[in-house]
């Protein structure tokens, strides 16, 4: 009886969920691997065909290296500076700070479509356009201020105390950080780190608009040729979702431990 | 801080692997072209033809750029707003006076008259060019016309021993028989989200016969008696002879519908010729033109005219005229709308057998044609025409298929608004 409770309260409506959940990645496996004009609902006999027209027609092989190479260099980007300014937010009192933070605050609230033709200009002035240093600038840009708020509530969560022990057995403010705060913030750092990558990976503005060059462009990008003015590639289109998927996801399947223990310091701590 | 060093480098090793890349530094020209509706049909065609002229034209490099159809009018604003706009640029007459209004366009009517183009492009797609303009100047040269089809199943109206509609009566009474709502079997599909109402309205005007958006003192003729019939009798069909789903459609739902096997007849275009014919093969699939209404005439609200344009900051015009001239050259020309299943814009091409051998684009060509054919060109240098007609008509169409909003209201709702657009612009145009 209770075992009969608990599947009625618990499992059927998880199981309920996950069908609903789990339903759009099915029809894109289904449509990624069954051939065209095909109306099975099983991705049987399955082709790579798909895969074939993504991967070299449309050149995601390409646009793969670039949304990679942006998005990892924004996580990195990201991080470090998220690091150092969350960490001063934090640990220093200073004239401005809170106005600073409210600013942060305030630049979330501003859409990407208000800030493109400055960036834009911006860009062009500093030869940036048409490069992907510049997609990393950008992104790096739009994601920062979120960052550098949630790092400042973990640094702050860390106890004061243990950085002067540090200090009082003769480390610097660098060798303390680095021996003492660092090690504590990695669940910290993925959270950060992912929000930021998974920003990055999916920014289909700023990769459309600051490139001009084929070769420049990012899977996002990439994705929506798939919808054409009067056309549509429902195989395409599965196909390069789920290139465009798989990455992500066997990412957040890796860090999902960290991120989940990350965001539960930064809610209680903070 | 050899850890701050290594993170450094490692920032050092990414923006710098992000530089990675080069230009060109032979001599050539090079001169860039962007693709106004980048994708899996039309790349691979533009890369052939580029090739091509690369060939005949040694010194001039073209590099392409596809550019996603759902995001080109932003990417022509922001590059026009940023003076980074290419050489030549694929664009569609339904934004281009919002190009033209930018001033970022190069008039082309003295190249023309120079060129052995000139007696070569269809009369009525370069005169449908000049009035969506705004000012009469020729700002882009047309490539193809598209044209509004009935999509329908030879292989179902051949079951039902039916032939394809002529009038709208026949494809209404067509489209109750062959629904077989136990089998998801439907005769037609409405289309009722994205894009709804330029559709409807494609279909009224062929069912009114009406000549012309507006009348001489800019009234709009939106709400003549023929076309609130003509969407009365459509909304009834709705969830009765279609599924229940389309009062969200855009045109890939009822692309899936029709592909998929559970409608027999769709309107939409020649642009879905290729996704169509590859998903249930020739013998299956036939065109036929809109129905006409009880008056008898035929009236076609064409599509907008898909072409190329030279921008006025590019520093290589002249290259970049040379590559126009060679994509609307015959053989060019004919390759591309063979590709892509659309009416060629040089009349040269009519006499290429592929042509006879496409029954749409043969058919539709054919009505184009035709001198009792009377071409009710939609407003498209109208600024408002577009909002109008998308952001504030297609929510209130979705209301008259759920039956909260009557044809007749909706109609002439509509026919307000263009009539005050259409007499403010007047105005302003003096």
């Amino acid at each position: 009886m209770r075992d009969k409770g608990r599947f009625a309260r618990l499992f059927l409506p998880l199981g309920a969920y996950l069908v609903v959940t789990l339903v759009p990645f099915y029809w894109m496996l289904v449509f990624a691997f069954r051939p065209t004009g095909s109306t099975a609902l099983v991705p049987w006999p399955a082709t790579l065909d798909h895969f074939r027209t993504v991967w070299t027609d449309l050149g995601f092989a390409v646009f793969f290296r670039n949304s990679a190479i942006v998005a990892l260099g924004t996580l990195v980007v990201v991080c470090v500076l998220g690091l150092m300014g969350g960490y001063a937010l934090a640990r220093f009192a200073f004239r401005g700070r809170r106005a600073f933070l409210l600013a942060l605050l305030c630049s979330q609230f501003v859409p990407g479509a208000m800030v493109l033709i400055p960036l834009f200009l911006v860009f062009k002035a500093t030869h940036l356009l048409n490069s992907l240093q510049g997609l990393v600038i950008a992104d790096s840009a739009a994601q920062l201020p979120l960052a550098v708020i949630l790092m400042s509530g973990f640094v702050r969560g860390i106890p004061v105390d243990l950085e002067e022990a540090a200090m009082v057995d003769g480390c610097g403010r660098l060798r303390a950080f680095f021996a003492v705060v660092l090690p504590q913030l990695r669940p910290a750092l993925v959270a950060v780190g992912s929000f930021a990558f998974i920003g990055s990976w999916n920014n289909f503005l700023f990769a459309l608009m600051f490139s001009g060059r084929q070769d420049k462009f990012t899977l996002p990008v990439g994705l929506s040729y798939t919808l054409g003015e009067f056309t549509v590639d429902f195989g395409a289109l599965a196909a390069g979702g789920m290139v465009a998927a798989v990455p992500v996801v066997l990412v957040f399947a890796v860090i999902q431990r960290f991120l989940v223990q990350g965001l539960t310091a930064g809610a209680v701590k903070g | 801080m050899s850890r701050a060093t290594t993170i450094a480098v490692i920032l050092a090793c990414v923006l710098g692997l992000a530089g990675c890349g080069g230009g060109d530094a032979d001599g050539k020209v090079t001169i860039t072209f962007w693709d106004n509706n980048g994708g899996p049909g039309r790349t691979p065609v533009f890369q052939h033809l580029i090739a091509e002229f690369e060939r005949a034209e040694p010194d001039i490099h073209v590099e392409y750029v596809g550019i996603p159809s759902s995001s080109v009018q932003q990417k022509y604003d922001t590059a026009i707003a940023g003076g980074a706009t290419p050489d030549v640029g694929g664009v569609t007459t339904s934004y281009l006076s919002d190009l033209v209004g930018q001033d970022a366009l190069a008039p082309l009517d003295d190249r023309l008259a120079g060129s052995p183009l000139r007696d070569k492009l269809l009369p009525s797609l370069v005169d449908d060019v000049r009035q969506a303009g705004g000012d009469h100047k020729l700002y882009e040269l047309p490539s193809s016309a598209n044209l509004d089809v009935i999509w329908y199943r030879k292989d179902w109206f051949a079951q039902a021993g039916l032939q394809p509609p002529s009038t709208w009566d026949e494809l209404l009474a067509d489209a109750a028989r062959l629904t077989d709502r136990s089998a998801n079997r439907y005769g037609y599909t409405v289309r009722g989200g994205a894009g709804s109402v330029f559709q409807l309205l494609s279909e009224a005007y062929s069912y009114s016969g009406q000549p012309s958006f507006f009348g001489a003192d800019g009234t709009s003729t939106t709400a003549a008696p023929g076309n609130v019939d003509l969407v009365r009798r459509v909304a009834a069909l709705y969830g009765k002879a279609t599924p229940a789903a389309d009062v969200n459609n855009g045109y890939t739902q009822m692309v899936a519908e029709f592909t998929g096997g559970s409608v027999a007849m769709m309107h939409h275009n020649l642009g879905s010729s290729g996704d169509l014919l590859k998903a249930l093969g020739p013998d299956k699939v036939g065109a036929i033109p809109l129905p006409v209404g009880p008056s008898g005439k035929r009236t076609v609200v064409p599509n907008p005219t898909d072409g190329f344009a030279v921008f006025k900051a590019g520093e290589h015009q002249d290259a970049a005229w040379k590559f126009v001239q060679f994509l609307l050259s015959k053989d060019s020309n004919s390759y591309w709308n063979q590709q892509v299943g659309q009416i060629p814009a040089n009349t040269d091409v009519y006499a290429d057998a592929w042509l006879r051998a496409d029954q749409p684009v043969e058919m539709a060509l054919g009505v184009l044609r035709a001198k009792d054919t009377v071409l009710a060109t939609a407003p498209f240098a109208l600024p408002r025409f577009s909002p109008i007609t998308k952001a504030d008509s297609e929510p209130r169409y979705q209301k008259v298929l759920l039956g909260t909003l009557s044809a007749n209201d909706f109609l002439h709702g509509l026919a307000d608004e263009l009539t005050a657009a259409e007499r403010d612009w007047r105005s302003h145009k003096g």
